[in-house]
C-alpha cells in the first residue's frame, strides 16, 4: 500500500516539482515499478489533454459590457471606500514643490490653458474644475494684457498678498491605453499626468510643474 | 514628490496599475479589467459551468478586487491576489447553492458545453476521425472536470489550467503544501477512474 508521501512523490514528480536528484531517483524507481510507471504515463497523458481541451483563458461575452458595467458599480460605490482619495485637481496647490513656488488658495479651481502650439494672444481655457458646487468659476482671456483671469464667483474674500501661480500649458497627449492625459510646458517639459477618479474627475498622477 | 516618470509605450506594469487604482484611478482598474478579464472568466466558468453565472461571478470578482485594493499591500503577484479573490467569490456562490460537500459526481448543475477543440474543427465540412475523437475527448474531460468537488476542482484547474506552482496555489486557496499536493493527487485519481474508458477504448 501507498503512504501519502508515495503519493505526493508521484504528483511532484508530474508537476516538474521534484529536485534533480528526487527525479532521478523516482525514475529508477519506475524502471521497478511497471504499476507506477504505467499509472505515470496515463496521468501525463490526461494533463496534456487537460491542457489542450480546458482553456486558461476564455473570451467574456459582451466584454464591453462586462467592463461599463464593473466601472458603473465602482462609481456607485462610497467615495469613504477608496484610500487616501482626493477630490480634484485641486490638489495641485497642496504639492510641496508648489509651496515653495507660493502657490496658495483657499478653494477654487484649476484650469488649463491650452493654446495647441498657437500664438499666446489666442490663449483658450480649456477646462474649469470647481469641487464646491457653490462657487460658480468664469474666465477670459485678455489679448491686450496677454493674461487669462480666473474669476471665482462665490469665494471668500482672500487676503490681498495671497499669491496664486498657475501654468502655461503647451500641449497635451493623450495615452488611451491608459487613460491618462500627459500636459507639457512651453519648453516641452510634462508639467503633470492626470487622469479620472472614480467619479469621473481630473486626478493628478504625477507632477513635476518646474519641469 | 515623487519622481515623474512618463509612461511607456509598453505594457505597464501590474503594480503600478495598483498604485493607481489605491488612490482612485478606475482608468487603470479598467486597464487590470481588461488584462485579466478572460483569465477570470475561464476560472469562475470551469468552476460553474454556467456562462451567465460565471460572468456575473467573474465580474463580481473584479468588484470585490476594487474594494479591497486598500489593503493590497502589492505583497503577492496581483493576478494570484485577484485569483484568490475569484476562488472566495465562487466558493461563496457553490455554498449558497449547497453544491459543496454533496457536489462529488453530481452533473446535474453543469451546463456542458463542447470543448475548445471541437471550435477549431471547420463547419459544414466533414471532419475527420481525429477531430471527432478531440472533440469527444473534451466533452469528457469537461463532464469529469464537472463531477469533482469543488476543492478539487479548483487545485486541478489551478495546477493544470493555470499552471500555478504548488505554493501560489496554497496561497490562493488557502491551504497548506500538503493539502495542494493531495487533493491534487486524488483529483487526479478520480479523473483518471472517471476517464479510464475513454483512454482505454475510444482513444
Amino acid at each position: 500500500m501507498k503512504t501519502p508521501s508515495e503519493d505526493h512523490d508521484l504528483i511532484r514528480f508530474l508537476d516538474g516539482e521534484m529536485s534533480d536528484t528526487e527525479r532521478a531517483s523516482f525514475e529508477v524507481r519506475m524502471e521497478t515499478e511497471p504499476l507506477l510507471k504505467s499509472e505515470v504515463s496515463l496521468m501525463q497523458r490526461m494533463s496534456a489533454d487537460f491542457r489542450t481541451h480546458v482553456p486558461a483563458e476564455m473570451p467574456v461575452p459582451y466584454a464591453d459590457f462586462f467592463n461599463s458595467q464593473i466601472q458603473m458599480r465602482i462609481a456607485q460605490e462610497e467615495p469613504v471606500t477608496l484610500p487616501a482619495v482626493r477630490s480634484s485637481w485641486f490638489d495641485w496647490w497642496r504639492i510641496p514643490t508648489l509651496a515653495t513656488a507660493a502657490a496658495a488658495v483657499a478653494m477654487g479651481g484649476f484650469m488649463i490653458v491650452q493654446n495647441q502650439k498657437q500664438p499666446a494672444n489666442n490663449s483658450m481655457v480649456h477646462s474649469i474644475y470647481v469641487p464646491n458646487p457653490s462657487v460658480q468659476a468664469h474666465s477670459f482671456h485678455s489679448n491686450e494684457a496677454q493674461a487669462t483671469v480666473l474669476i471665482l464667483d462665490g469665494v471668500e474674500a482672500m487676503p490681498s498678498d495671497r499669491q496664486m501661480v498657475s501654468f502655461h500649458i503647451e500641449r497635451t497627449e493623450t495615452d488611451q491605453a491608459m487613460a491618462t492625459t500627459t500636459l507639457f510646458g512651453e519648453s516641452g517639459q510634462v508639467v503633470a499626468v492626470v487622469a479620472k477618479d472614480s467619479r469621473n474627475q481630473p486626478r493628478l498622477v504625477s507632477a513635476n510643474p518646474r519641469g | 514628490m515623487p519622481a515623474f516618470t512618463a509612461p511607456e509605450s509598453g505594457e505597464v506594469s501590474d503594480s503600478d496599475l495598483v498604485k493607481r487604482c489605491q488612490a482612485g484611478d478606475t482608468r487603470a482598474f479598467d486597464v487590470l479589467v481588461n488584462r485579466y478579464r478572460g483569465k477570470v472568466y475561464a476560472m469562475t466558468y470551469h468552476m460553474i459551468q454556467n456562462e451567465t453565472e460565471a460572468w456575473d461571478l467573474a465580474q463580481e470578482a473584479f468588484i470585490k478586487a476594487w474594494r479591497a485594493m486598500p489593503n493590497f499591500k502589492l505583497d503577492s503577484a496581483f493576478y494570484t491576489w485577484l485569483y484568490r479573490i475569484t476562488h472566495n467569490v465562487t466558493y461563496d456562490w457553490l455554498r449558497k447553492k449547497k453544491i459543496q460537500g454533496d457536489g462529488e459526481f453530481d452533473d446535474s448543475h453543469t451546463d456542458h458545453r463542447v470543448a475548445a477543440g471541437a471550435e477549431a474543427v471547420a463547419r459544414h465540412e466533414p471532419a475527420p476521425d481525429t477531430a471527432l475523437k478531440n472533440v469527444e475527448l473534451g466533452v469528457r474531460i469537461h463532464e469529469a472536470i464537472a463531477q469533482l468537488s469543488p476543492e478539487h476542482k479548483q487545485v486541478i484547474l489551478l495546477r493544470e489550467v493555470e499552471g500555478l506552482a504548488y505554493e501560489e496555489i496554497a496561497e490562493i486557496i488557502p491551504c497548506t503544501l500538503g493539502t495542494v499536493m493531495s487533493r491534487l493527487f486524488y483529483a487526479r485519481k478520480k479523473l483518471q477512474e472517471m476517464l479510464k474508458d475513454t483512454y482505454e477504448n475510444a482513444l
